[in-house]
């Protein structure tokens, strides 16, 4: 990450009249090429930042860089970004080959060449033969990708999404996601987007920016920000997580209630109380090298899984097990169950 | 079936109004329009349409009555578009008293207005005195009784009409579409021209008819702000109608203005249509 075409530093912004800042100094970068998510739920501040860089909001204070160029001073028109609206934002006075030759026309593109580049957008986003529609006569998925192709066009410096796929039913938006993914690393633009959903965030993005209130919580990759969350709150929002207080009482160990001794990977002074969490599909039947011996309180029986909450003393899991044909544990029975120590996440000090 | 029967059950008050305080008027003016008598409905006659077609006064009239209509409908439109896009686009909590102030004077009769405006223009009224006692004319300047002060009256009664229909028809327009625009390149005039004015064009339309139709069927304000030497259909089927006492050239008269308006809307509603389409 030597390269950093987009950077933001220590973003922040005060709406006026607001007691807290909606964005409070956030700091990333990426490099070229890079597909960011910006993951949190609704009011976090994603959304701010995304029209921040687009230069529709203005910052309170600190910079966003493009390849180490400020842009603050630039207006929206001269920043030479493409923007994917959440409701797709399609002129609707325009067909879909004017739609897309909109940039192109601002740019002062003459017709011709305008023309082709046209025709080889449509063919990137999978319209050919429908420029000539009416942007309302198109369905939502194909309403996308010709947002999509309006905004790729241009050869933008920078893609941003605005919960590109909030607006498609579940079966497209599998397939716009691979599609959107796609086009991304086939144009190796570099793309920033909003979503608040974590499966379009993992499944899309290079590296997630995980928001709350504001704040930026954790940047990392997928399977950082899923293994190795670094707060509660990143635990908790990303997958489903049990929680576990503990005292460490040696290298990569700690007393647990339950567990007895919980060996977890992870720096921690011993003596000290810690935060770990453990995923419940990281959870297995039979002792290893942690064991869980409880009772089993609460079953349900999903078809591929089977989730069940088992109690010793005051310490719950949650376990989601893969089914099998065999005997399945039952309500009321006393299980083993296991988890391998870079399983158990150490999350930080007990508050 | 029986849904039918309740429709039709419950438009009947309606029509019955209707058919009580439109269609029937309508069908004795018609009626009236082809009497022998100028007062009566007898015979039949199509003197008064021709005595009107070829009167070379009554084309004036009609010519005075259509310049009149498009130059109020235009002005209105030209000065009520910024006021209707800052209504429409603002966010501001105040936006529902904005709404209300750009449309308050309507909540005063157009005879008043009217009379404010001769207060105004008139050849001692405030613009007049005060350019005479500044010593910047000798004469008064005619503001007043002639067109251009029947015309500067009704495009201001008339303006919070054409503020309405434009509201009402900017529906299409969203900041998003301006935002999209921008960041595609487009400089702020640019935006204006490709995007808001475009999609405005619906609700600039209907108000320009509304406009339009109120004003060529006016007959308090020209009648009054023209001094009686602006001749337009309303004040000529007045005059006809009251002084002449001949209703049949009065209803004749109306007839034409109807088949006007009607006209204006056939052709409205063609260009409505090619630009949604």
């Amino acid at each position: 990450m030597t390269e950093r075409h987009v950077s933001v530093e220590n973003l922040v912004k005060t709406y006026p009249g607001a007691a807290k800042p909606s964005v409070d100094d956030v700091s990333f970068s990426l490099p070229r090429g890079e597909m960011l998510a910006l993951l949190g739920p609704s009011g976090c501040g994603k959304t701010t930042i995304l029209r921040m860089i687009a230069g529709l909001v203005e910052p309170s204070s600190g910079a966003i860089r493009l390849n180490g160029r400020e842009v603050s001073g630039i207006p929206v028109h001269k920043r030479n970004m493409g923007m994917v609206f959440q409701a797709y934002a399609l002129f609707p006075h325009m067909t879909v080959a004017e739609n897309i030759a909109f940039g192109l026309e601002m740019r002062g593109i003459a017709k011709a060449d305008r023309a082709a580049k046209v025709a080889r957008a449509l063919d990137l986003v999978k319209l050919t033969g429908l420029g000539d529609r009416r942007t309302t006569q198109l369905s939502g998925g194909q309403q996308q990708r010709c947002a999509i192709a309006r905004s790729l066009v241009i050869e933008p410096e920078l893609l941003l999404l605005d919960e590109p796929l909030s607006n498609l039913d579940a079966k497209l938006r599998d397939e716009m996601r691979d599609e959107i993914r796609e086009i991304q690393g086939r144009t190796g633009v570099t793309a920033i987007f909003v979503t608040h959903d974590q499966d379009e965030a993992l499944s899309m993005a290079d590296r997630l920016a995980v928001m709350s209130a504001g704040r930026l919580e954790q940047i990392g990759t997928p399977r950082q920000i899923f293994d190795r969350p670094e707060t509660e709150f990143v635990a908790s929002f990303i997958g489903a997580g049990n929680f576990l207080n503990g005292r460490v009482t040696g290298a990569g160990e700690a007393a647990v209630d339950g567990f007895g001794t919980l060996r977890f990977v992870g720096d921690a002074a011993v003596g000290q109380d810690v935060r770990l969490m453990v995923r419940p599909h990281r959870l297995v039947m039979g002792g290893a090298a942690n064991s869980f011996t409880g009772t089993v309180e609460h079953i349900v029986y999903r078809g591929q899984i089977l989730t069940m909450t088992v109690r010793s003393g005051q310490t719950r899991l949650q376990a989601d097990l893969h089914t099998h044909a065999g005997a399945l544990p039952e309500k009321g029975q006393t299980v083993t169950l296991g988890v391998a120590p870079e399983d158990v996440t150490f999350i930080g000090r007990a508050a | 079936m029986r849904d039918r029967g309740l429709i039709l059950a419950l438009l009947i008050p309606g029509l019955l109004a209707m058919l009580a305080t439109f269609i029937l008027p309508m069908a004795w003016l018609l009626r009236a329009s082809f009497s022998t008598s100028t007062m009566m409905q007898v015979g039949f006659t199509l003197e008064h349409y021709r005595a009107a077609l070829a009167d070379p006064f009554y084309w004036k009239v009609a010519l005075n009555t259509l310049t009149l209509g498009l130059t109020v409908s235009a002005f209105a439109v030209i000065l009520g578009y910024p006021i209707a896009l800052f209504l429409a686009r603002t966010t501001s909590r105040w936006r529902g008293v904005l709404t209300a102030l750009a449309v308050a004077p309507l909540l005063t009769s157009a005879v008043v207005r009217t009379y404010g405006w001769m207060v105004i223009l008139g050849d001692r009224g405030v613009i007049n005195g005060t350019l005479q006692s500044l010593s910047i004319i000798d004469t008064p300047l005619r503001l007043s009784n002639n067109s251009f002060g029947a015309t500067v009256a009704l495009v201001e009664i008339l303006m919070p009409y054409a503020i309405l229909a434009m509201l009402a028809g900017f529906g299409r327009l969203s900041t998003q579409l301006e935002e999209a625009a921008a960041m595609l390149g487009a400089n702020p005039l640019r935006v204006f021209w490709r995007i808001v004015l475009p999609l405005s064009l619906p609700g600039v339309l209907t108000g320009a008819l509304l406009v339009f139709v109120l004003a060529i069927s006016s007959f308090v304000t020209p009648r009054l702000m023209g001094g009686g030497r602006v001749f337009v259909l309303g004040t000529e089927v007045f005059s006809e109608a009251t002084v002449t006492l001949n209703w049949s050239l009065a209803a004749a008269l109306s007839v034409m203005l109807l088949v006007l308006f009607s006209s204006v809307i056939v052709i409205y509603q063609r260009a409505l249509r090619r630009l949604e389409a």
